[in-house]
């Protein structure tokens, strides 16, 4: 599969999905039309944001009559979340989560630009062969492997805790090929002459090519850092103690908690979805552009 | 996990490298690549050894001792760790819930894929014919594929609440009758998907977004002197040059689809009696409710080889068309 | 050349430091954050305790253990709460595998025996037991029988909480089937429950009887193992060999529950939820249930008596089992946190008479016998099904939110709903449980 699609015509991104110029001159009807057509869907895109919102807002009581409404009756309450972070878990979830997310993205570049960087330039035995195993374990889709990696963490005493959490995920083959890709493109002159200075590999590797792939080591590290915070079922498996929980998994165990505290579950969803929601306010641009980078790369 | 990622690679070279003055070309090679020397093999390896060291232990390995487990009778609790040879895959040809979970896996594939790539196909053609406020259809669209599968779930499970959710309201407003969303076998994958759908639909659109982008401007020009409208030039001039980027954008969906787990799971546990248990939930339920890891292990592979095949489809398909 | 290779070895090590930090850094990273979590997890003197028990029981829990967090300072319990079924007892079987399960946790009784035997569980050491007052004789013998295995104890029940029949008697006094000392009529035989039923169900104008069983495989079996109980057969599952039962008496059963489910008697179409409803809103005169549904029916102010499933076969049995602390198996115990494990397990049973206000009988007989038990209404009324419970069938796969439920219900639902044939039900249901005990046992 993989080397076939190598040579596909190129999904080129100028960093222009970010602002897309209103470019083509449209019968004004017909955009008038598209924008109210995508205005109603985003609206409709919102709906379960609102709806989660104001559930979370009410009492108990009021989320848990009919006939339903929008706007309670007895007026709005922060008592769900005042409960949920009173007595709940999310505070230690969110920092597992941002602990193991971090760990995951820091080890995952450098142990990935470093092969990469290595297969793009050095010229040594094996590397053709070692690119083509790293290319064809793209295709090992991960639920195959939760039995056996289970079962090795279990062997190695390391189920319920941070190791059995990061160690797993930190092999994310595709980076290293748009890594190297990247790598490929920059151009060997500045190399080279740092060669013949006597610059060892690894001092090239840090002050040259490290710096000048700032936007790629950013678009990995946005990429893998999303999916490590949200992955579900690899720490599902690895931790039970949940004082050990990532946020989604500590979520799984909430509803059970409660029983049907429908304010207060939705209180701690929305909690839980926050802090990626803020950073993507904020950081909306370079997210995009590191996820479209990245996207048909990702795992 | 998120259905959408998932590994496959790519042509994607990377975005603004660094300004070349020359290409990375024939004369600068030639000046590193000289015969291999003990030097560049020892840096080489050096260089690569952190990465190798993780993939050998946690991707390798596991593949290896999987494949021994699936040959054994190993369990949870560590007893019958013996050789059986293929008995487990010859259960698992015969077992019917495997075979269930395997069709609904690709029943959900079925119906997730169309609708994650045909609506992200044409938000994405909306929202490129220069609509204003273009930060806001993203953030609508895309901000629900940053939610983690189990936020998702608490949302779509609540709305989807017999009495007290909002889908049966506003069905029972417009003198519809209230559907048991999750109760009822043949409308709870329905809902599964539509949760699919809302979460990562805004991924698929992204993609598509920048593939639009690409085309070059003289294509529409040309086509605009021709007097084509705008329905002419979508699927004259758009379409035709998404193709590649449908291809992968469909293998991709089809691979995500397949391992579902996350949402079916946490939204309706596999039911109402198992017509939603995909093959993912089955394997961790053989082996972790059962404790029967060798046999889960063996459905695994048998997973793993529904998968291959359907890469090595792929190539086939890809092959072809290149061709 | 010379040079060269200097700078080759000098590299080497440096390469060699890249691929250690890479590895080791980000270990050690991992290692200094085990210690924390290790650390939050568990302070010293942190007994971490999982139960299944949600709602009205969950509340109750929580009190007891806030009780018994009070009376000492010695160790503190922290639940965790996982919801009731195949959810809690895989996590509870994958982390006792991982060897860092928490200190004790609730199991079914019936559930043991896919446990125990593979290692998952410590036993309770008897002598030490003893030292915080809890012995043998405490608890009833078909109780403490259950609670063995191999000659070890590994389960200690709070509670038997059986299958029984809750009723209106404002409805049942209507339809003149209350005896003068307030309680149901005495039920003798299959007919005698029918023709009561349909009394009740002429007084309500809905049903008679409220039971709810549509996908809820436990429920379905909890009536069925009565009824088969109380006519004396046996139920044996060897594995190995197909399973041995009395094939004429569960058909019998079946065919009799059906015969409830006439849309007369009982709706076709009771789930959990309508059922309760339906018996709170007088909707009918008797409510097939757990004992845990007692609190809610209180709170519903309904005029209540309670009783076991009167004995229609001969053989008085009702279903059971029991929530029961376990030690799940630790790679590395401590052992401090196990005598306070032992003296927090020790208090909830002492205290169990706030866990028989949410209808369970209490295990522990001291508490059984004191006044305040007796004064406990209508708890009291079904107190002697303590010593005619029967718990699951034992084997590896039986047991409360067992895979053994979800087969009966996928095999049987149909024949209650009047689509399958009984004997058709049944014969796949046995059938289904032969390919089980056909299996390897991995326990």
């Amino acid at each position: 599969m993989a080397t076939n699609t190598l040579s596909r015509p190129a999904l080129r991104l100028k960093g222009s999905v970010a602002d897309i110029p209103a470019r083509r001159k449209r019968a004004p009807l017909s955009r008038i039309l598209a924008t109210v057509i995508v205005a109603v869907l985003a609206v409709a895109w919102l709906i379960p944001f609102a709806w989660a919102t104001l559930t979370a807002l009410k009492s108990e009581t009021e989320a848990a009559s009919t006939p339903i409404s929008w706007i309670p009756a007895s007026g709005f309450t922060l008592d769900a979340f005042t409960k949920v972070l009173g007595s709940g878990n999310i505070p230690t979830w969110t920092l597992n989560s941002l602990f193991t997310s971090a760990a995951i993205t820091a080890i995952t570049l450098v142990i990935s630009a470093s092969v990469a960087y290595a297969i793009s330039r050095i010229d040594f035995r094996g590397k053709d062969l070692l690119m083509g195993v790293i290319i064809a374990s793209i295709i090992v889709p991960p639920p195959v492997l939760i039995i056996p990696l289970f079962q090795q963490m279990q062997s190695l005493n390391l189920i319920d805790t941070y190791w059995a959490l990061i160690l797993p995920q930190v092999i994310h083959s595709p980076m290293v090929f748009v890594l190297k890709k990247f790598f490929d493109q920059i151009p060997r002159e500045l190399e080279e002459a740092a060669l013949m200075d006597g610059a060892s590999r690894l001092r090239i590797f840090t002050t040259i090519v490290l710096p000048l792939s700032r936007p790629i080591l950013a678009a990995v590290a946005i990429f893998v850092f999303i999916g490590a915070w949200n992955n579900f079922l690899w720490p599902f498996i690895a931790t039970n103690d949940s004082s050990l929980l990532t946020l989604p998994v500590g979520l799984q165990t909430i509803k059970s908690a409660y029983g049907i505290q429908y304010a207060q579950n939705m209180a701690s969803a929305l909690l839980a979805a926050l802090p990626l929601i803020l950073v993507f306010l904020f950081f909306q641009r370079q997210i995009i552009k590191g996820v479209a980078t990245t996207g048909l790369a990702g795992t | 996990m998120s259905t959408v990622r998932i590994p496959a690679p790519t042509g994607e070279p990377a975005p603004a490298a660094p300004p070349a003055k020359t290409s990375p070309g024939k004369r600068s090679t030639a000046r590193l690549a000289r015969p291999r020397s003990r030097r560049d093999n020892i840096h080489g390896w050096a260089f690569s050894a952190p990465f190798l060291a993780f993939f050998l232990m946690f991707l390798v390995w596991p593949m290896i001792s999987g494949a021994y487990m699936s040959l054994t009778g190993k369990s949870l609790t560590g007893a019958n760790s013996g050789f059986i040879g293929l008995a487990n895959y010859a259960e698992a040809f015969g077992d019917s819930d495997m075979w269930r979970s395997l069709g609904n896996t690709l029943y959900f594939t079925l119906i997730s894929t169309v609708p994650l790539v045909v609506i992200a196909l044409a938000l994405a053609a909306l929202v490129n014919m220069g609509l204003p406020a273009q930060w806001l259809w993203r953030l609508s669209f895309f901000s629900p594929f940053l939610l983690a599968s189990t936020v998702v779930s608490l949302f779509f499970a609540w709305m989807y609440n017999p009495e007290l959710g909002l889908f049966n309201d506003v069905l029972v407003k417009l003198g519809i009758p209230p559907v048991a969303w999750l109760n009822d076998p043949a409308v709870a994958m329905w809902a599964v998907v539509i949760a699919t759908v809302w979460w990562t639909v805004g991924f698929n659109f992204l993609l598509y977004l920048a593939a639009l982008q690409n085309i070059p401007q003289q294509h529409y020009e040309a086509a605009s002197l021709d007097g084509a409208g705008g329905w002419r030039q979508f699927f004259s001039i758009s379409l035709p040059q998404l193709g590649p980027t449908t291809v992968m954008i469909v293998i991709l969906q089809i691979l995500a689809s397949l391992k579902v787990f996350d949402q079916i799971y946490q939204i309706t546990a596999g039911g109402p009696g198992g017509a939603t248990r995909s093959i993912v939930q089955y394997i961790f339920e053989a082996g972790f409710t059962g404790y029967r890891l060798g046999y889960s292990a063996a459905i695994s592979y048998i997973f793993f080889g529904l998968i291959l095949f359907i890469a090595l489809v792929q190539v086939f398909i890809t092959r072809k068309r290149s061709a | 050349m010379k040079q060269q290779d200097s700078g080759s070895t000098n590299l080497n090590r440096r390469q060699l430091l890249l691929g250690g930090g890479a590895l080791f850094g980000g270990l050690a990273l991992g290692a200094g954050l085990t210690g924390c979590g290790g650390a939050a997890q568990a302070a010293a003197n942190d007994i971490r305790f999982w139960h299944l028990l949600s709602g009205g029981d969950g509340i109750k829990m929580q009190s007891m253990i806030d009780r018994v967090n009070a009376e000492q300072a010695a160790f503190k319990v922290k639940p965790t709460v996982l919801a009731w079924g195949a959810p809690y007892y895989t996590k509870l079987a994958m982390a006792s595998a991982g060897g860092r399960p928490p200190e004790v946790a609730i199991m079914h009784a019936a559930r043991v025996p896919g446990y125990a035997p593979g290692g998952l569980l410590d036993a309770w050491d008897l002598n030490l037991l003893a030292e915080f007052g809890v012995r043998p004789e405490d608890f009833s013998p078909r109780i403490w029988e259950k609670s063995q295995f191999n000659g070890q104890v590994y389960s200690l029940a709070l509670d038997s909480h059986p299958f029984v029949m809750l009723y209106n008697t404002e409805v049942a006094g209507k339809a003149g089937v209350l005896r003068t000392d307030g309680r149901l009529t005495d039920i003798n035989s299959p007919a005698q429950f029918l023709e009561v039923s349909r009394e009740l169900q002429r007084v309500t104008g809905k049903h008679g009887l409220s039971y709810g069983y549509l996908g809820d495989g436990a429920q379905m079996w909890r009536l069925f193992y009565t009824l088969y109980r109380q006519h004396g057969a046996d139920f044996v599952l060897d594995p190995g060999k197909p399973a041995q039962v009395e094939r004429d008496v569960a058909i019998d059963c079946l065919e009799f529950i059906k015969s409830l489910l006439d849309n007369t008697i009982a709706t076709k179409s009771g789930d959990g939820g309508t059922a309760v409803a339906e018996f709170a809103s007088q909707g009918s005169g008797i409510l097939f249930t757990g004992v845990w549904e007692l609190p809610t029916m209180k709170t519903a102010g309904i005029p209540l008596g309670a009783a076991t499933i009167p004995t229609l076969f001969g053989t008085p049995a009702a279903f059971a089992d029991s929530h029961s602390f376990v030690l799940p198996h630790q790679a590395a115990a401590d052992e401090t946190k196990r005598r306070g494990v032992y003296e927090f397990v020790a208090s909830m049973l002492k205290g169990s008479l706030s866990w028989a206000e949410a209808g369970h009988i209490p295990a522990f007989q001291p508490v059984v016998r004191s006044s305040e038990y007796a004064a406990l209404k209508p708890q009291a009324d079904y107190a002697h099904a303590a010593d005619i419970i029967n718990y699951d069938p034992e084997a590896w796969f039986t047991g409360s939110g067992s895979d053994f439920q979800s087969y009966f219900a996928e095999n049987v639902q149909n024949v209650f709903l009047g689509r399958d044939k009984a004997t058709a039900g049944w014969d796949a249901f046995i059938s289904r449980i032969n390919t089980v005990l056909a299996m390897p046992n991995p326990v």
